[in-house]
């Protein structure tokens, strides 16, 4: 109901827009925003859009669509009990980790997961910063050498071992309507990862364009 | 990027490619595309949201963003985002982005305080805007004039609003939403180095065996980072110790190894706790050569006040009976009345005792809010005797934080939180955000970590250090390096130092005198004289200041009650767009040329990705188009300040007309032509044939498909010069040699961003040290010293002891930085029997700030569609509320409804709720006290009594 109200208030706004300069002063206060109700007072007719998470069991096979190509999925089924993540008990990767996913009707995570893309921080013996060994002089990528891509040997990388930065259940419904629309490159993109392998070079030479 | 093969890029070729540029990609990963990208265009960006400032590569295809990914070029990031800079993608493109300005007027189409909305052209946009400019003017001179100004900012968007607003009005009530993010880390810097911004980097984290969050939900807000500090944990966990220490149990507390969970405002007696552990119980852990060389003890007045309204205020009058006062409530005025006077408590008064206070005395606030930045020079011993109260006993007895915790548990943890700083070769690294900078004593608390790493010498060295985050993608870039605060100047300089004024209006070229040297309208300010009737204009850029300010209901009152106008330039009506005048389209994050710089002193520029829907301009545009409608005569003549001279005269800024003809302006030459399209302007070439501007979108410089109908009608065609590069080379001008260097436009095109002071092409890794800092080699040939504290503000200090100056002497400290002696002092409101809890605030991690962005994206909004209140399950009991059911969280200013929730991310003991603000519809700030730093005038968001109840 509320999607269709926003609709409505939408297509009015837009109408309005359209009619341009002889357009009469009547887009409200009220009718802007997300906050439809009174904005000086208080009253019951404001509260929040109650947070309904799905319900849906890991494992039955359930997905939401990707977003967009190679954008991380969000979580299609109940976290009740499996977290907070802490560095002794992950339960995420008990069902994730490519190795069990399918037998668990999990999402694997994709290679990007079991790739370490940071180069190894030290310093030199008279203390310069050092990257995989070499003295940096700019941290920042510059040439090919500096990008670092490495296998952790089928292990999930550390950095991407905090799965709720990226991922979270979802609940009902959208706030505003978004116009953006994915372009995906790859058939099952809607599912699946394809940032791997020579991919994930690909554009990075800004200066060139390419 | 200098990648000279393309066909590298073929997947075909990809592979053996790979190999011969001495990368390993794993066999398992080789898979190619199933399909070629080769028509969608990548390049580089910075991420919209947080300080860290990730890389993000953006994928456009037909003038539409169609995916983003993590840089795996970007030292930041390295390859990942957190889930808000994944969907930079989609925050653009919501359906309900403003795409005309819109003014409310009456039937009679003239603008009407009162009246609806209507669409508007720009030219109707601005005209209003000049009228009501030019009423303000000449109502009150230039400070009823004012801007809402913005650490979201673009480099150059803050730069040309500067020089409008300071060069051109004269007008110095320009001060950015970072006033509430990071203004006490500023002062604190400023104090304690002299010089803005952190001495390490980020690459500490991965260097240190110690990470301590202060006050700081890292995980949540800062994930990135986070990400990056459990990459080091789990790599070597035994010797790697994280410790979290907050208020409330949440994310970052999952991976600690000790979580201390303390009262709030006690981060005071906490930090020097560790130095009276150092002091007392640890003498030998001091590095008394480093210390000698380096270092000087100082003190400050405690009887600060709390940065709220003053008695005599025109708001606070008159005062009545039943002891409300002007617009504020008698509930309101027994918080606000702790301004001018306060009884010391028992909980304090220990902490106050070496000031010569005891329980029960009545402590009157200094009335003198431009000189409580004044300190002073102490000795060690005076130093000791100030740590002393700070004993193991009387912290933990006043800053345990869990009522159902064991003190002797506490006790233990504390211990080993000393020990682990104390402890020689181990490596430590505090950082924090909010809790200590959101803080009605966020000054002195950011100075209190430099001290404890200065003791030990482990300040601006590689995985040692006290790290100031930020919380606003450019707060570091453009509110503090360009100085959009209603004090600064580019590159440290001040509105009230004459010489940096000098310095400015010539760089400018603007006549001496020009500038104003009165700045002290920061945001609350603002708010506060809008209140108070005095300004009558107000433009609000990319912030959302009648959601983001405490005391919300009187801000959002005054804009809609008192005679005055305000504009709101955004890209969705949020707010703040809600409660104005007018209400500006502007173009958002990639659909302009930008440049933002991040907490680690990293600046980074992107290019324009797509053009901006509707007519929406950007606030660049906005600023300049503005500037075609002041003349010389319109704003250089006499003008009047506030206030009175010493000699009783009224304080005024003088005419510099005839100094302008001097120069070769006319009294009709705009403030366009002078401050945006002069000569030096003019030499910054359009070159669509070259890098950086070949095959981009330009719309301010050679405008646009869309054809947008200008400031003057007719279609904007674009300025033909680059004023981008021109607004960033001029800015960067100021710093260059001054220990503010930075690189070249088109190198940071080139770049993913370069740490500042960049010397010689070269980035800055650890300021302040000698082997990094060649500003600080410089300054140690002669002394041979490790490390220089380069900084030149507030380095010649007075004598005197803890009461008090004794010597008005001032000695010099060159290259020296200060540890300070400053008490554990009580917030200004406290729980209380009718108050009887906490409320903390802050945000989510899926939510950027006001939500005005983010709520608009499906994947977002689901993930966290409201603003929950957090509470310990006892404590839901205890109110009468469910998990799950509605309750009214209710303070002296306001209320607001929220649902319980006893089991999610936020876990606090009992006493504290947490709520954060992103949600419109969960108005908290309503809820919130506007009290802050003196110092700093920074908002405490984090503390404040209320009391919960079933709605």
């Amino acid at each position: 109901m509320k999607l269709a109200n926003t609709i409505i208030i939408g297509l009015a706004t837009a109408t309005l827009l359209i009619l341009g300069c002889s357009a009469k002063p009547s887009v409200s206060e009220e009718s802007l925003g997300l906050r439809k109700s009174d904005l000086y007072t208080e009253s019951n007719a404001t509260r929040g859009d109650q947070t309904k998470y799905g319900t849906s069991v890991a494992g039955s096979g359930h997905k939401i669509p990707r977003a967009f190509q190679d954008a991380p999925p969000m979580i299609p089924h109940d976290t009740e009990g499996m977290l907070p993540i802490t560095i002794d008990n992950n339960q995420c990767v008990s069902c994730h980790m490519p190795e069990v996913a399918s037998s668990m009707g999990a999402t694997p995570v994709p290679a990007s997961h079991l790739t370490n893309f940071r180069p190894v921080t030290a310093l030199s013996k008279d203390g310069q910063l050092t990257a995989n060994g070499a003295v940096v002089t700019n941290t920042s990528s510059e040439k090919q050498e500096d990008i670092s891509i490495k296998s952790t040997d089928g292990k999930l990388s550390n950095a991407r071992f905090n799965c709720s930065a990226c991922h979270a259940p979802q609940s009902e419904g959208i706030a505003v309507e978004n116009n953006f629309k994915p372009v995906f490159t790859s058939k099952d993109g809607a599912n699946k990862s394809s940032w791997n392998g020579a991919k994930m070079l690909e554009g990075l030479n800004t200066a060139e364009g390419k | 990027m200098s990648l000279s093969r393309r066909e590298f890029l073929k997947s075909s070729a990809a592979a053996s490619a790979a190999a011969a540029m001495g990368m390993t990609i794993p066999a398992t990963l080789q898979a190619a595309a199933d399909t070629a990208e080769s028509n969608w265009r990548w390049d580089k960006a910075a991420c919209r949201f947080c300080g860290t400032g990730c890389g993000i590569m953006m994928a456009t295809k037909d003038g539409k963003i169609v995916a983003v990914k993590g840089d795996p070029a970007a030292p930041v990031n390295r390859g990942l985002n957190c889930i808000k800079g994944y969907f930079n993608a989609k925050i653009m493109y919501g359906a309900d982005r403003l795409t005309q300005p819109l003014l409310r007027m009456g039937e009679d189409g003239q603008f009407d305080k009162k009246g609806k909305f209507a669409p508007v052209s720009w030219k109707r946009a601005f005209d209003e805007m000049e009228i009501h400019i030019k009423k303000a003017l000449k109502s009150g001179g230039p400070e009823a004039v004012g801007v809402f100004a913005s650490g979201q900012y673009t480099i150059m968007e803050g730069y040309a609003a500067q020089k409008l607003m300071k060069g051109g009005f004269r007008s110095n009530a320009l001060d950015p939403n970072a006033r509430h993010c990071m203004a006490s880390a500023v002062v604190g810097f400023y104090q304690t180095f002299g010089i803005d911004e952190p001495s390490g980097c980020y690459d500490d984290i991965e260097l240190t065996d110690t990470i301590v969050a202060w006050g700081s939900n890292m995980a949540e807000m800062h994930p990135i980072l986070w990400s990056r500090v459990t990459d080091r944990k789990l790599s070597d966990p035994e010797r790697v110790k994280v410790i979290s220490i907050q208020t409330y149990n949440h994310r970052t507390s999952d991976l600690a190894d000790v979580e201390i969970i303390f009262s709030p405002n006690t981060d005071l007696a906490l930090w020097n706790y560790i130095a009276h552990e150092i002091v007392y119980n640890h003498p030998e852990s001091i590095d008394w050569d480093f210390v000698k060389k380096h270092i000087v003890f100082a003190a400050s007045p405690v009887n600060i006040g709390y940065g709220m309204r003053k008695a005599g205020e025109k708001s606070l009058t008159p005062v009545n009976p039943d002891g409300s006062a002007g617009k504020y409530s008698a509930k309101e005025m027994q918080i606000i009345n702790k301004e001018m006077s306060k009884v010391v408590s028992a909980k304090e008064a220990p902490a106050l005792k070496p000031y010569g206070y005891k329980e029960g005395d009545v402590m009157t606030n200094k009335d003198a809010p431009l000189n409580n930045l004044a300190h002073w020079e102490i000795s060690f011993d005076e130093y000791k005797k100030f740590l002393e109260p700070y004993t193991l006993d009387y912290v933990a007895t006043i800053s345990k934080g869990n009522p159902d915790e064991d003190i002797n548990e506490f006790k233990k943890k504390l211990q080993t939180l000393a020990d682990l700083y104390i402890e020689k070769g181990r490596k430590v690294v505090s950082f924090w955000t909010m809790g200590m900078n959101q803080h009605t004593r966020g000054t002195w608390v950011n100075t209190l970590a430099y001290n404890v790493h200065f003791l030990l010498n482990k300040q601006a060295k590689p995985g040692d250090g006290a790290f100031s985050l930020t919380g606003q993608p450019s707060a570091c870039g453009t509110a503090r390096e360009v100085g959009t605060f209603c004090h600064r100047l580019p590159a440290d300089m001040m509105v009230e130092n004459p010489k940096h004024r000098e310095i400015t209006e010539n760089r400018w070229k603007i006549p001496k005198t020009t500038l104003n040297p009165v700045g002290n309208q920061h945001i609350m300010k603002i708010h506060r004289d809008i209140e108070d009737g005095f300004m009558k204009f107000a433009w609000v850029n990319v912030c959302n200041p009648y959601q983001d300010t405490a005391s919300a209901e009187h801000w959002i009152k005054a804009a809609r009650e008192m005679d005055n106008f305000i504009v709101t330039s955004d890209g969705y009506p949020g707010i703040s767009a809600k409660v104005s005048d007018l209400i500006l389209p502007s173009a958002m994050i990639y659909e302009k040329w930008g440049g933002y710089g991040n907490a680690e002193r990293r600046t980074q520029l992107w290019r324009q990705q797509v053009l901006p829907v509707g007519d929406a301009m950007s606030d660049t545009w906005q600023w300049v188009e503005l500037s075609k409608r002041f003349t010389v005569k319109d704003v250089w003549g006499e003008q009047p300040l506030r206030g009175k001279n010493e000699d009783g005269t009224p304080k005024k800024l003088p005419s510099v007309i005839d100094q302008a003809k001097a120069m070769g302006y006319t009294e009709d030459t705009t403030m366009y032509e002078i401050l945006f399209a002069n000569k030096e302007a003019q030499s910054y070439k359009v070159d669509l044939n070259s890098f950086p501007q070949q095959g981009y979108d330009n719309s301010e410089v050679i405008g646009d498909s869309r054809n947008v109908e200008g400031s003057d009608g007719k279609v904007f065609k674009g300025y033909g010069f680059m004023i981008h590069e021109y607004l960033f080379e001029e800015y960067a001008s100021f710093g260059r040699g001054h220990g503010h260097d930075l690189a070249d436009f088109t190198t940071y095109h080139k770049v993913r961003g370069l740490k500042w002071p960049v010397v010689d092409g070269k980035e800055t890794q650890w300021r302040f040290n000698v082997k990094y800092d060649p500003y600080a080699a410089k300054e140690t040939k002669e002394s041979g010293n490790s490390h220089a504290f380069y900084g030149v503000l507030a380095k010649e200090l007075m004598q005197g002891d803890l009461m008090g100056v004794k010597d008005k002497t001032k000695i010099a400290l060159k290259n020296k930085a200060k540890i300070f002696a400053r008490p554990y002092m009580d917030p200004p409101e406290m729980p209380d029997a009718e108050y009887p809890t906490w409320l903390s605030t802050g945000r989510v991690l899926e939510h950027w700030h006001s939500g005005t962005m983010t709520m608009r994206v499906p994947e977002l909004y689901r993930a966290v569609p409201e603003a929950l209140c957090y509470m310990h399950p006892k404590d839901a009991d205890t109110f009468g509320v469910k998990q799950g059911e509605l309750c009214w969280v209710e303070s002296r200013r306001g209320k607001v409804k929220a649902r319980v929730e006893t089991r999610g991310r936020n876990q606090p003991s009992r006493g504290l709720v947490f709520v954060p603000w992103f949600d419109e519809k969960v108005f908290i700030n309503k809820v919130c006290l506007d009290a802050t730093c003196p110092q700093s005038k920074q908002t405490d968001f984090k503390k404040c009594a209320v009391k919960v109840y079933k709605a």
